[in-house]
């Protein structure tokens, strides 16, 4: 397979991840795009600007690209814990357009600014990699280490919490969950993910600019998750890989491929209504490569 | 020097188009309580029906190249036929998009999605068969109208003029059918619990059907009329105002008649106030105010505070 496809793919997945984090808890938010575009321009800014992060070899060195996505982490990080207290207080569809507004603002003040290169974006953003190969492999090690970070988290007292605010909200506050702080977390995860996802995107990209982050994103990642299933961390994952991966493996059906993309998107939520992967398959799945099913599935830790 | 009139005469014509837009939306919520993303593409399909109606011709790069309608009707006539061809298309999302996830009482959040696809799909349809350049409306369709009418020392573009009058006819005879007729009523009632409503035996499923209708020829009219004073700029054109219908909506309160008239006249005035060297901040603005609405008033300026229970 060709290794930029799979770069591409990859990027999807993480995403899908970030739209899944507060999903988990019962919380649309849309935000993803615009962590993401904060976390490609932080990378484009500093890697194009800041000569001290060049080093000295041929390729732009690794340990930059970590400190940019240290950096990201921080600033989206910061930037949701704020804007969560806020917006966080909304639910449902209203969580999810007050999200879309933050991104579309956002996106217009990218355009408008200088520094961020306007309309055009910033361009010959360096390469730590030689080849879209490198990339791959850098990116699914970072997709792996999230994944497992998901697994974890599905697993403990602030992931079980999550949980339960999704199927009642009050029910769970009642149970002595403080719900504001775990909204807020999952928030906050999401946003982290979108941020350090961005920097690996800006590099990959070679460019950036304010398109990256737009409505039509917002509804992408969406798309990913519903489609996937939002009960496992697996559900965003295979969503992310798959739909990013569909468009280009329908390149050979011209220009009825987007056509085909829309009716998939249609057609999936019919048959899959809770995402193709939900946490009954893959029960159903170890029992038939006969693994016994993990103790925590069903019972959890004190 | 623009005076004060004709700020608030273009900032009235534009927040009447997302008005009417955020008007489609409303309906569908406040009986699925579900937001029909496929909106913005029936909008855009109007726009092009009323162009073919007319007797505009497709340009070089569609599947349908070329063609041109044997008949070219008064764009009087063109326009609420392109309501009705789009009503019929909303009528035909609501039957792939949202009756099956009902039939099946699946989560409404699913709509999200299935409406998505649809919309993605009418989009790229079009590109497909008409391509993907802008069309406009020429300005003799309006006959022999002046192009800029004079009120009160402002120039106003004759299409705003035109466009304000249909939005308020639009808006009057919604607004008259909702709280007037036994049909409204019903719709209401729906609106309220779809439940209960049947029960008391209303047709749940023919109030919903009414309900895509109706938002279609909204639509479907809007799209005709704003490219008439804009142009069509291509199939994705219905997206921006998608968009910017989503923020009214929430503005004036989900669900809420009066409140998407409101939240439109609002963001398209406030829209006409940017000066116009900041001209590039102007959704920033509206989203802007969106998001301090939204802090201050999570339900919308008119819309009613959800309760909630375990």
């Amino acid at each position: 397979m060709d290794a930029g496809l799979l770069e591409q793919m990859l990027l999807g997945a993480l995403l899908g991840l970030s739209v899944y984090l507060p999903l988990r808890c019962g919380q649309l938010s849309l935000a993803t795009p615009g962590f993401f575009a904060i976390g490609g321009t932080v990378a484009a800014l500093l890697s194009t600007r800041e000569p001290a992060l060049a080093g000295s070899g041929s390729t732009y060195p690794i340990t930059s690209v970590l400190l940019e996505m240290a950096i990201a982490a921080m600033l989206t990080g910061v930037l949701a814990m704020g804007l969560g207290r806020v917006v966080l207080r909304l639910r449902g569809i209203y969580l999810a357009i007050a999200t879309i507004a933050l991104v579309e603002i956002l996106r217009v003040v990218t355009l408008n600014l200088e520094f961020t290169g306007g309309a055009l974006g910033i361009f010959g953003i360096p390469q730590p990699f030689d080849s879209a190969a490198g990339y791959a492999s850098f990116t699914l090690a970072l997709l792996a280490l999230i994944c497992w970070l998901c697994d974890r988290l599905e697993k403990t007292r602030p992931g079980r919490a999550m949980a339960a605010i999704r199927d009642d909200d009050l029910a769970a506050a009642s149970q002595g969950i403080n719900t504001a702080d775990t909204k807020l977390l999952a928030f906050v995860l999401s946003a982290l993910v979108a941020g350090i996802t961005g920097v690996v995107a800006a590099h990959f990209f070679n460019s950036w600019n304010a398109k990256l982050g737009n409505f039509d994103a917002s509804i992408t990642t969406l798309a990913f998750v519903v489609f996937g299933g939002s009960r496992t961390w697996l559900g965003p994952v295979f969503g992310g890989l798959l739909l990013t991966a569909l468009p280009e493996l329908l390149r050979p059906v011209g220009d009825l491929r987007l056509i085909v993309f829309g009716v998939v998107i249609l057609v999936g939520p019919l048959f899959f209504p809770q995402g193709v992967v939900t946490p009954e398959l893959l029960k159903t799945l170890k029992r038939r490569i006969r693994l016994p099913p993990t103790p925590t599935a069903q019972g959890g830790k004190p | 020097m623009e005076t004060l009139l004709q700020v608030l005469f273009n900032g009235l014509s534009v927040g009447a188009v997302y008005a009417l837009f955020a008007l489609g939306y409303t309906l569908v919520f406040s009986v699925l309580g579900v937001i029909n993303f496929a909106h913005g593409a029936i909008f855009t399909l109007g726009a092009y029906f009323t162009y073919l109606l007319i007797g505009g011709a497709v340009g070089a790069n569609g599947l349908l190249a070329g063609l041109q309608l044997p008949f070219a009707l008064p764009f009087w006539l063109a326009l609420p036929l392109a309501g009705v061809a789009a009503a019929a298309l909303a009528l035909m999302v609501e039957r792939i998009a949202f009756r099956p996830l009902r039939d099946r009482g699946s989560d409404p959040l699913l709509a999200l999605i299935t409406s998505l696809g649809a919309g993605v799909i009418l989009v790229n349809l079009i590109q497909l068969l008409v391509g993907a350049e802008s069309y406009s409306i020429p300005v003799g369709t309006l006959g022999s109208l002046p192009a800029a009418l004079s009120i009160a020392g402002a120039k106003v573009r004759s299409v705003q003029v035109i466009l304000l009058a249909i939005a308020g006819l639009l808006l009057a005879a919604l607004s008259l059918w909702i709280d007037g007729s036994r049909s409204g009523k019903a719709l209401q009632a729906v609106s309220e619990d779809p439940i209960t409503a049947q029960l008391l035996g209303i047709n749940s499923t023919r109030m919903i059907q009414i309900a895509f209708g109706i938002s279609g020829f909204l639509a479907g009219m809007t799209g005709g009329l704003v490219g008439l004073s804009v142009s069509i700029a291509g199939p994705y054109f219905g997206i921006g105002y998608g968009l910017k219908g989503l923020g009214v909506l929430v503005l004036g309160g989900l669900g809420s008649v009066p409140g998407a008239v409101l939240g439109g006249l609002i963001i398209g005035l406030a829209e006409a106030c940017v000066p116009a060297d900041l001209s590039g901040y102007k959704d920033a603005v509206s989203f802007g105010l969106l998001f301090l609405v939204l802090l201050i008033r999570p339900q919308g300026l008119l819309g009613r505070p959800q309760s909630s229970k375990v």
